[in-house]
This record gives C-alpha cells, sequence and structure tokens, in this order.
C-alpha cells in the first residue's frame, strides 16, 4: 500500500520508512512535524497515514488534530495515530467521527513489528484498532454502572480483541474457539450494549465505541 | 498622646528660636555648613526623643541601623510640630467639649433645658465629637507615616515585606520544580524511548521471516550499535536529571563535567576556597548547565566563560558568552532558575542586549 508517515523523532520516521519498505509498501511521503501533512495527503492520496500524536511545536495533540483534518477530507485514508501512553480520551476523540480504518496504538507497538505491519493492514480493510493496552486498562476499571460488566468472561475476552480490530475469523483463531461460537458471543455482546442488528463494520466499531466511552 | 503635643511643641518652639538666631547665618554662604549642622544636631536629639516616644508607646521597633539624613530630620521634627499642635488644639476642643456637655447635664438635671433644645445641643455636640474624634485618628495616621518614613520601615512592616517575598518564591519554586519534571518527561520520551524502540524494531526486522542471513547480520550489527547509543543517552539523561557528582565530588568537580559536555569551548574560574553548602551547591551547578546550554543552543556562542568566587559570605557565579543575546530572563529555564535562587534568597540577573554578550549572575548566601 501506499503510506505517508508523520514522526518528529529521525530515528524512529528512518526505521518505519525501511520496514514498510522490505515489506513491499510504498512510502511516499516521510514528515518530521503535522504542518504538510493535510496538504500531502490531498497531493499523493495515499492509502494510509502513520501519525505520531505529540509532535513539535508544543508536544501535545499536534498529530492527533492532524488525522482529524485529514479524516475530514479525505474519509477514506486509513489513519494510524501512535501514542506515548494511553490516552482514552485522545482515542475516543479520534474514533468519534466514525471509526472505520482508525487505529490508535501505543507507540511501543511499533517495536513489535508483526502487530503494527498486521494492524496497518486492518486498518487499510476498514476495521477500528484499538492497542491491547487500552483495552485492558478500560477492562480493569469497569465500575457496577458499566454496560460492559453484564458481559460473562467469554463475552468480554471477544469484545477484546474485535477492539483490536480482529475478524471472526481472527478472533476464533486467537481465542481457540469455533466461528459459530464467535458469533453467538458477538450476538449476545451486541444486545447487552444495545447495539442495533445491522451488519457489517458498523456494529463492530459502535461496540468499540461504547467500550471506549464507559 | 499628650506627650506627643508636648514634644512636637519643644520642636516648634525650638524651630522658632533656632530659626531666628541660626537664620541669619543660614542665609550667609560661609556660615551657612556649620549652622546647618548645629540646627540639624539640635532636630536630631529631639528626633531621637520622639523616636523612643513612638516605641515605648505606639510599640513600633524601628531598624537599628536606620540614619536618617539632616534634611529628613529637620524636616521631621517641622512636620510634627504641625501635627502636634494640631493634636493638641483637637484635644483642648474635645476638652472644651467635655466640660459644656457637663454643664449642659447638669441644665438637664436641674430641668432649666425644653426637650427641642436639648435635642438640638445633643445633635450638634454628636456632630463636633465626631470631627474631633475623626480628626484624631487622621493625625494618629499621619504621625505613624512621618515615624516610617524617617526612622525606617517598623519591624511589622519589615515582616509583612519578607512574608510577602517568601510567598512568592515559594509559588516560583513549585513551579520550577513542575517545569523540571516536565523537561525529564520530554528527555525521557524523545530519547530514550525512541532509541528503544528503534532498537527493536531493528530486532524485529532482524527477524522477519525471509531474511538472508546477510541481512539479518547486517540489521544485528545495528541493533547492537543502536543500543550502545541507548546506554550513552540514558547515562546523558540521568546526569542531566541530577550530576551525581554534586553529592560526591562536589561541585567544582560536577562542573568539570560540565565544561566537558559543552559543545562550546568552556573557560572555568573557580576561586571558592571552602566547602559550600549542599543547596548552594546545587543552585548554582544549574544556574551555571542551563547558562551554559542556552550559549550554546539559541545564542550560537563560540566561547563561555564562568567565573565562581566568594565575596561577603555570598557566592558569586557569572556565566558570560559572546552570542548573539536577547535571551528572554521570563522563559521556562531562566524563570525555573530565578525561582530556586531566590528560594535560597539569592538574587538572579539577566543581561542580555539583542547582539550580546548575554551575561547571567547569581548572588548565593552561603549562611
Amino acid at each position: 500500500m501506499r503510506v505517508i508517515i508523520a514522526e518528529d523523532s529521525t530515528l524512529l520516521r528512518e526505521g518505519l520508512v525501511r520496514l514498510l519498505a522490505e515489506e513491499g509498501h510504498e512510502v511516499v511521503a516521510a514528515f518530521g512535524d503535522a504542518d504538510g501533512l493535510p496538504e500531502a495527503v490531498d497531493r499523493h492520496g495515499p492509502d494510509a497515514v502513520v501519525v505520531d500524536i505529540r509532535m513539535p511545536p508544543t508536544h501535545t495533540d499536534e498529530g492527533l488534530r492532524a488525522a482529524l483534518a485529514i479524516r475530514e477530507r479525505r474519509p477514506e485514508t486509513g489513519v494510524l495515530v501512535l501514542s506515548q501512553h494511553v490516552e482514552r480520551t485522545y482515542a475516543a476523540q479520534l474514533l468519534a467521527g466514525g471509526a472505520e480504518g482508525i487505529g490508535y496504538l501505543l507507540k511501543d507497538r511499533v517495536a513489535q513489528v508483526e502487530e503494527f505491519l498486521d494492524a496497518l493492514e486492518r486498518i487499510r480493510a476498514g476495521h477500528a484498532v484499538i492497542d491491547p493496552e487500552v483495552v485492558r486498562q478500560l477492562m480493569g476499571r469497569t465500575t457496577r454502572t458499566d454496560p460492559l460488566t453484564r458481559l460473562t468472561p467469554r463475552e468480554r475476552d471477544v469484545l477484546e480483541v474485535l477492539a483490536q480490530g480482529h475478524t471472526n475469523a481472527g478472533i476464533s483463531e486467537r481465542l481457540h474457539l469455533s466461528l459459530s461460537a464467535v458469533e453467538k458471543h458477538l450476538n449476545a455482546v451486541f444486545d447487552k450494549l444495545d447495539l442495533p442488528r445491522t451488519t457489517g463494520h458498523n456494529r463492530r466499531i459502535l461496540a468499540v465505541l461504547r467500550y471506549l466511552e464507559a | 498622646m499628650l506627650l506627643g503635643c508636648a514634644s512636637a511643641l519643644a520642636g516648634l518652639l525650638y524651630l522658632a528660636v533656632a530659626g531666628a538666631v541660626l537664620g541669619p547665618c543660614l542665609l550667609w554662604p560661609r556660615t551657612r555648613p556649620r549652622a546647618g549642622a548645629a540646627l540639624s544636631a539640635g532636630a536630631r536629639r529631639i528626633a531621637a526623643v520622639d523616636r523612643r516616644r513612638r516605641t515605648a508607646l505606639f510599640d513600633d521597633r524601628f531598624p537599628l541601623h536606620h540614619t536618617p539624613q539632616d534634611a529628613q530630620v529637620v524636616r521631621y521634627v517641622a512636620q510634627r510640630a504641625y501635627s502636634g499642635t494640631v493634636t493638641a488644639v483637637t484635644l483642648a476642643l474635645l476638652a472644651f467639649g467635655v466640660v459644656l456637655a457637663g454643664v449642659f447635664a447638669a441644665a438637664v438635671v436641674t430641668g432649666r433645658v425644653g426637650a427641642v433644645e436639648l435635642l438640638w445641643q445633643f445633635l450638634l455636640g454628636g456632630a463636633l465629637l465626631f470631627l474631633g474624634v475623626q480628626g484624631l485618628r487622621s493625625l494618629y495616621a499621619l504621625d505613624a507615616r512621618l515615624a516610617r518614613d524617617t526612622f525606617g520601615p517598623s519591624e511589622r512592616e519589615l515582616l509583612r515585606r519578607r512574608i510577602d517575598e517568601l510567598a512568592t518564591s515559594r509559588a516560583a519554586v513549585v513551579h520550577a520544580v513542575d517545569a523540571e519534571r516536565r523537561r525529564i518527561e520530554r528527555d525521557l520520551h524523545d530519547g530514550l524511548q525512541q532509541r528503544l524502540v528503534a532498537l527493536a524494531m531493528l530486532l524485529g526486522r532482524a527477524r522477519r521471516p525471509g531474511r538472508t542471513p546477510e541481512q539479518a547480520d547486517a540489521l544485528l550489527r545495528q541493533a547492537h550499535e543502536e543500543s550502545l547509543a541507548v546506554l550513552t543517552e540514558l547515562r546523558e539523561v540521568a546526569w542531566r536529571v541530577y550530576p551525581s557528582a554534586l553529592d560526591g565530588l562536589g561541585l567544582r568537580e560536577a562542573l568539570g563535567g560540565v565544561a566537558e559536555r559543552s559543545p562550546v569551548p568552556l573557560r572555568l574560574s573557580y576561586a571558592v576556597p571552602h566547602t559550600l553548602p549542599g543547596p548552594v551547591e546545587t543552585a548554582a551547578y544549574f544556574v551555571v548547565s542551563e547558562a551554559v546550554t542556552n550559549a550554546a543552543k539559541h545564542a550560537a556562542a563560540t566561547t563561555v566563560t564562568v567565573e565562581l568566587s566568594v565575596r561577603a559570605g555570598v557566592l558569586g557565579v557569572s556565566v558570560r558568552d559572546d552570542g548573539s543575546g536577547g535571551a528572554d530572563p521570563a522563559g521556562t529555564g531562566l524563570s525555573g532558575l530565578r525561582g530556586r535562587v531566590e528560594a535560597l534568597d539569592g538574587r538572579l540577573r539577566v543581561d542580555s542586549p539583542a547582539g550580546g554578550p548575554t551575561t547571567v549572575t547569581a548572588e548565593l548566601p552561603c549562611a
């Protein structure tokens, strides 16, 4: 796929460029800040953009704002945002305007090369990808009023893997369940979270969002 | 109060007599200095009595080593003569009012006064009493101010100023600590974390399926080099957080470390005869290291001169560079330093005209 990278650390930027090139992807542009990003997306029309949240000048949320701007102009672009820490607010902001093809990963995830490349592929396929660490933290702080507390442990596992952007096949493979069992659990999850019985990514992403808002 | 009036009248008499006697001499240029000295010597004696009076009766604590100038003392005696006279007149009026009130009360008791007249007299007397009391209060405040202006601020005033100073410096310290923490966090993320992620990426790439042994080998070699760079980075970050040499080897050694790390040549002159208190050493260290970093990073300096010396129990630190100047004393780094220095009752000055040179000086009491 054709990718644009925005990452302020030269070292990491170079590493990402090399890694993606080795995988047969094409890096059409790489930036050290968020300034030229929207314009470059307009010009190159990449399949996906990888962007660091903290970039110069203020090192707060430049990357996030650039990501939202890109989604507004070209919603079909996959956007993968890298964050130093788990910031639920950022994740929720990012996914609020429709979560198809959006990813929020911890920066360290890049070091797990397979997972990172996998996430990029899933984002391109239109899934929402949330870092397992975000998912773990959310699972750790459920309250009594939380709809998530109504889920059985197995249903939670299923939702957790779903939130990482996996397909039903991916979930069945990871949790060693049959496909039909995965579907059964998922339907139970959607019902318990009061989600409409439509098909497609939409409902899956709603589940993830519900999960982030919990 | 009566004493005050007495001393004021004494002052008035003195000025009148001395003025009459010395007046011609004051006008005559040749005798003017001596006549002036004679006049103010007397004024000083009167003022000293008055100062004791204020200390004894009004609990004013004046600083011991504050000596007012001659002109000030003469002016004080003159002003006191005026305010004391007015006070005396006001007191006399009040006393007169009390006598009248007594006479009138007796008349009321014996029934020689009608109700209407009683009301009138009551209103009139009340208004006059109010004016008298108000006048006394203003005169009291005026006297206190005159004394403070002449004999120096009272101890209470000094304490209040000190408390203001402490509150300000305490807030600055908290602020500086936060700024430091932010800097450390940034250091860890932008330096160490990025390097570690890059290192892990190299290893991950080396282990990808489909690598030839040569490719894997090259990546591993890069990873090894990167891991050494991570170690160097870690050492640097730790040193920036707190130079451990300060504890073990002292300020001079730690400043030697700054000189070694400095990207611009650094001349260090260290004339400190004995060891300094820990907090002073730490503050001095950070003043130097911050100023040197700024000189290299922002001012594009080619040489930096650092001088430390102790004079009268105060450590003077000066860092001078030949860079482009224009340093902002309100920037995070420099205001953090100011907070650190002022917390030790020291002073920090930044002199940085556009075009340079920049001089940062700190004075740190070593008591």
